[in-house]
């Protein structure tokens, strides 16, 4: 079995410049392996002063390749070529070449399925896998998951960056680290990218983050170009210092990528078989996203308010499958300062394990932060954990054996952080004593699983204050117990105050108890700007945060004044009522002056004296160029903020003027300005289905039949999608639609509207909204 | 980069028109370039041509480059991080996002404009297909002679890149060249220069 980490492994050089270097060029280079075997053997020969050989696969996938043969017949004949060296093969993956969702249509399950056939087609030829080249680690981590569950041979995993030091999709070292060592992999590493010199710091990052084996396959420097040829001028003596300094850094494999030749890995096989140096690498709870790692470590804030106790807003979103809704509540979150967020869709009505794909699909579609997996059912922790793009943390286990022998290894295999919880089937322990015990249980019985006890955090549970008063520093005991057993802990702080008055001023004293004894993650609603100001104000006075810096960041526009009159904020204009306040664009305060306002009119009045003459008075001055699209955009959204406070108040009253259809059509993936005008027909008391943007006709159809809309608003921003409008417009009417169809977007004009079959053309957002209001006239 | 520069551009895109400047816009610009600053991955690619391909031998191109010693094909692109975060804003707060939006335009173009000075000093401006009566389907060839999904472009089935935030085209060497409206399919109906201004700048001529 190939192995790394031990002794320095030297791996082959690059394959495709080296074709080109000898004048074969192809469009297919895996179909060499059968049509010029003989080019490609005497390749994988001048190499074989490498360690092991890379067979000439690396776009052999059924999603990319394009060949003329079946992917079984290449693995066979590129592996059979490679054996000429005499070495190990590796069998060689690149990316499919397909983006995939939500950028790119290609599903994670499609992907995997891709990878699982390059499986099964060389599992029982090569002797291992070497990915090279990803850059989306979801798209990685389908990879990493077909290998290790089709096949028994070891699988390395080497991604690449760019100058910026990220991913093209914008993951950083750590964040692949962290994947690819979460999920099994054998080795992992930097292939591309750039040359040695400058992947030097690349190669140092991955190396901290990571106790895994790290590969490193530089280019031969960075390209130049030469009479409109790629060019490569590094030296082999230059590669050879650099691939040393690697090696002293602690690499276990050293290869070469684009560019390099023989020549230079006759240079660097003299590291082979040295010693790979011992090195320290920091263990950490850490979870990702592809683009953000949350170490749980200090103090982080774990969003709680995905989590439907107690929430009828989110039950029903929940019932109604509206995942819109949990995204939105996603992002006020990030935006509100939480660094991980809880999901949880716990109801009896639901079927948690299909749901839970979905929900964490469309929340990482809109949200950056790393994902806190939050369920009892085992089937649907690892249905939500599979799609989950980066490294979850799973919640939770108990002291309970079966439930540890259930959900650990799930944790394992998706190299999720798991929370424990201090109890067991009799319950949650009175004493602190007895649920440290329990944490120690866990904390073993994860170790039997291959999970270290820095990936356990330790909840030692909070009961109402109200109920048992006497327990309230029994947690807080066990808390500092815990901390001290080098695990990480966390609290659903809240559920202290149960049951009694002013909840927030118990619950913000509880958080700074516990986090002066060690809490390191409340589970809490970041919303709430007392807690969230109590963890900011913890890590500045506990020397968490380096010099207040985070502090400062949060709180630089405060000042105590605007904390208690409405009237200013720092560089917004001034109001003195909702008609101001809608004029202005002031969209948080436009629900407080909907307050005032409703304690001196009626709703309805508000409405039509207030709301509707506001929007009149934006609208005249952006008619008149004296207004811009930042403030008719920000009028309307202070409009919708103003008008959700007033519809409560008048309840069936509150009904919308009719409802309109908005897509932006098949092709076209441009939606600034179908986004603006939902804010804005929104604003003028219209309800909208948004349906997206690359919106087939079918669903636009399907979306006309079910909802019965006013109208339908259709958008394109391309020459190239104005077809797809018309055969939209087509099938609406072949279907029977009665809305009246407007259509927009910078390349339609009157007379393509109308030659396209619309009703209304309208050049912007406001146009439509009165050309709306026109028509509903009419009727 | 200094951002002022980029202000009077970025209210064309948003549509200002002469009065009422806006603090708060002001503000949002300010706040959104920052923004760029870190989330941006810029990235670009090209190649230096002595003779221009086939697909350049055609008009409006061969008018574009006659007289020019050599043409750069390339692409530039700001990255996913740029699309995924007007897409999370477009969600949250709308007017951030329009503004962000076309920040992220401004911010490209100066990006490009930055890093094309580093290849020469005596080159035409960006012309990019879609551009002066051209098809955006040659993007089709750029891409085929680029392959820009090494920094991360990819090409849909109706042309559109992805990430949003990306260009691609040519650029003539050893030739001064002028931006126009002529052949433009826009012209007859634009809204730019509807007011008396330009897409591609915000000087009024």
């Amino acid at each position: 079995m190939l192995y790394l980490g031990e002794k320095i492994t030297v791996f082959d050089g690059g394959f495709g410049s080296e074709l080109e270097r000898r004048g074969i060029f192809c469009q297919t280079p895996e179909d060499l392996n059968i049509e010029n075997a003989e080019a490609v053997k005497s390749i994988h020969r001048a190499y074989s002063c490498a360690d092991v050989a890379t067979a000439n696969t690396f776009g052999l996938n059924p999603i990319k390749y394009r060949g003329k043969y079946s992917l079984r017949e290449v693995a066979l004949r590129a592996v059979e070529n490679a054996r000429v060296s005499k070495k190990p093969v590796l069998f060689d993956v690149g990316p499919t070449g397909a983006m995939l969702e939500p950028v790119g249509k290609l599903g994670f399950e499609e992907a995997y399925e891709a990878f699982k056939t390059v499986a099964e087609i060389s599992r029982d030829i090569a002797d291992g896998y070497i990915l090279e080249t990803f850059s989306d680690i979801y798209e990685l981590k389908a990879a990493i998951l077909a290998f290790k569950e089709n096949s028994t041979l070891p699988v390395f995993a080497t991604a690449t960056f760019d100058a910026s030091g990220r991913t093209l999709t914008g993951s950083t070292p750590e964040i692949v680290a962290n994947t690819v060592s979460g999920l099994g992999a054998d080795a992992l590493g930097v292939n591309c990218s750039l040359g040695p010199k400058e992947l030097l710091p690349i190669v140092k990052r991955l190396l901290d983050a990571t106790s895994l084996p790290v590969i490193v396959q530089p280019n031969r420097g960075l390209p130049e170009i030469e009479n409109g040829r790629t060019v490569y001028r590094l030296g082999a003596e230059e590669f050879e210092y650099y691939i040393g300094k690697m090696v002293e850094m602690g690499v276990s494999a050293v290869g070469g990528c684009c560019g390099t030749t023989p020549e230079f890995i006759e240079r660097i096989a003299k590291f082979s078989g040295q010693s790979v140096k011992k090195r320290e690498h920091i263990a950490a709870a850490a979870v990702n996203s592809a683009n953000r790692l949350c170490v749980i470590d200090g103090v982080k804030i774990c969003g709680e308010r995905l989590n439907p106790t107690g929430k009828k807003a989110l039950k029903e979103a929940l019932i109604n499958g509206d995942l819109d809704y949990l995204a939105d509540e996603a992002i006020k979150q990030q935006e509100a300062g939480a660094d991980i967020l809880d999901i949880n869709a716990g109801l009896p009505q639901i079927d948690e394990k299909a749901l839970m794909p979905k929900i964490i699909k469309r929340v990482q579609e809109y949200c950056d932060l790393p994902l806190q997996i939050d369920s009892s059912n085992a089937e649907a922790i690892e249905a939500a954990a599979r799609v989950c793009n980066g490294i979850p943390l799973i919640n939770s286990v108990n002291g309970d054996d079966e439930v540890m022998a259930r959900i650990f290894p799930i944790a394992k295999k998706y190299g999720a952080v798991v929370l424990g919880l201090a109890m067991d089937k009799n319950g949650v322990p009175e004493t602190a004593e007895k649920r440290v015990e329990i944490a120690k249980r866990i904390i073993k019985r994860a170790a039997e699983f291959g999970i270290p006890k820095h990936r356990i955090i330790i909840d030692t549970l909070v009961v109402t204050a109200s109920a048992e008063q006497r327990l309230v520093k029994e947690t807080l005991s066990a808390l500092e117990a815990v901390s001290r057993l080098g695990v990480k802990t966390a609290l659903g702080v809240s559920n202290v105050s149960f049951g009694l008055l002013n909840r927030p001023l118990l619950n913000r004293t509880f958080l700074t108890m516990a986090l002066e004894r060690g809490l390191n993650m409340p589970i809490m609603n970041p919303l709430d700007g007392e807690m969230t100001g109590a963890v900011k104000a913890f890590a500045l006075l506990s020397g968490l945060d380096e010099n207040a810096e985070d502090y400062i960041e949060t709180y630089k526009d405060f000042s105590p004044s605007a904390a208690q009159t409405l009237k200013k904020e720092k560089g917004e204009r001034t109001a003195d009522t909702l008609f101001d306040c809608v004029k202005a664009g002031l969209k948080n305060r436009a629900g407080q002056f909907a307050e005032e306002e409703l304690k001196i009119r009626e709703p309805l009045e508000v409405v039509n004296e207030v709301l509707i003459k506001a929007l009149d008075e934006v609208g005249r001055l952006y008619e008149q160029g004296k207004l811009f699209l930042p403030q008719l955009i920000s009028s309307a959204e202070a409009a919708k903020a103003a008008f959700k406070v007033v519809s409560e108040k008048l309840g069936s009253r509150a009904e919308p003027k009719g409802k309109v259809v908005l897509a932006t059509v098949r092709g076209d993936v441009h939606d600034i300005g179908k986004n603006i005008v939902k804010v804005v027909i929104e604003s003028y008391g219209w309800k909208t289905i948004d349906l997206g943007k690359d919106v087939s006709t079918e669903e636009v159809v399907k979306a006309v039949a079910e909802n019965d809309p006013d109208a339908v608003g259709l958008s394109a921003l391309m020459t190239t999608t104005v077809p797809s409008m018309e055969a939209t417009i087509k099938a609406l009417r072949e279907a029977g639609c009665r809305a009246k169809i407007f259509v927009g977007g910078a390349v339609l004009n009157p007379e393509t509207a109308a030659r396209i079959g619309a009703d209304y053309y309208t050049k912007d957002a406001l146009e439509m909204a009165k050309k709306l209001d026109e028509v509903r006239g009419k009727n | 980069m200094n951002f002022s520069d980029l202000k009077p551009q970025i209210y064309n895109y948003l549509g200002f028109r002469g009065v009422g400047e806006s603090e708060t816009t002001d503000r949002l610009i300010f706040e959104s370039l920052g923004e760029l600053e870190k989330i941006a991955q810029f990235n670009y690619i090209y190649r230096l041509l002595d003779s221009p391909p086939d697909f350049l031998k055609k008009e409006p191109y061969a008018s574009y480059l006659s007289g020019a010693r050599g043409v750069i094909v390339s692409a530039m692109t700001l990255g996913l991080g740029v699309d995924r975060r007007i897409k999370s804003l477009s969600r949250s707060d709308m007017t951030k996002a329009a503004v962000l939006d076309a920040c992220a335009s401004a911010y490209l173009e100066a990006r490009s404009d930055e890093f094309e000075k580093t290849l020469g000093d005596d080159l035409g401006y960006r012309f990019c297909p879609g551009y002066g009566g051209s098809s955006v389907e040659d993007l089709n060839y750029i891409f085929e002679l680029l392959r820009p999904e090494k920094i991360g472009i990819s090409l849909g089935e109706s042309n559109f890149m992805t990430p949003a935030k990306s260009m691609a085209g040519i650029i003539a060497v050893g030739k001064k060249a002028e931006k126009s409206c002529e052949n433009c399919f826009m012209a007859k109906n634009c809204r730019f220069l509807e007011e008396g201004g330009r897409c591609y700048t915000w000087e009024k001529k």
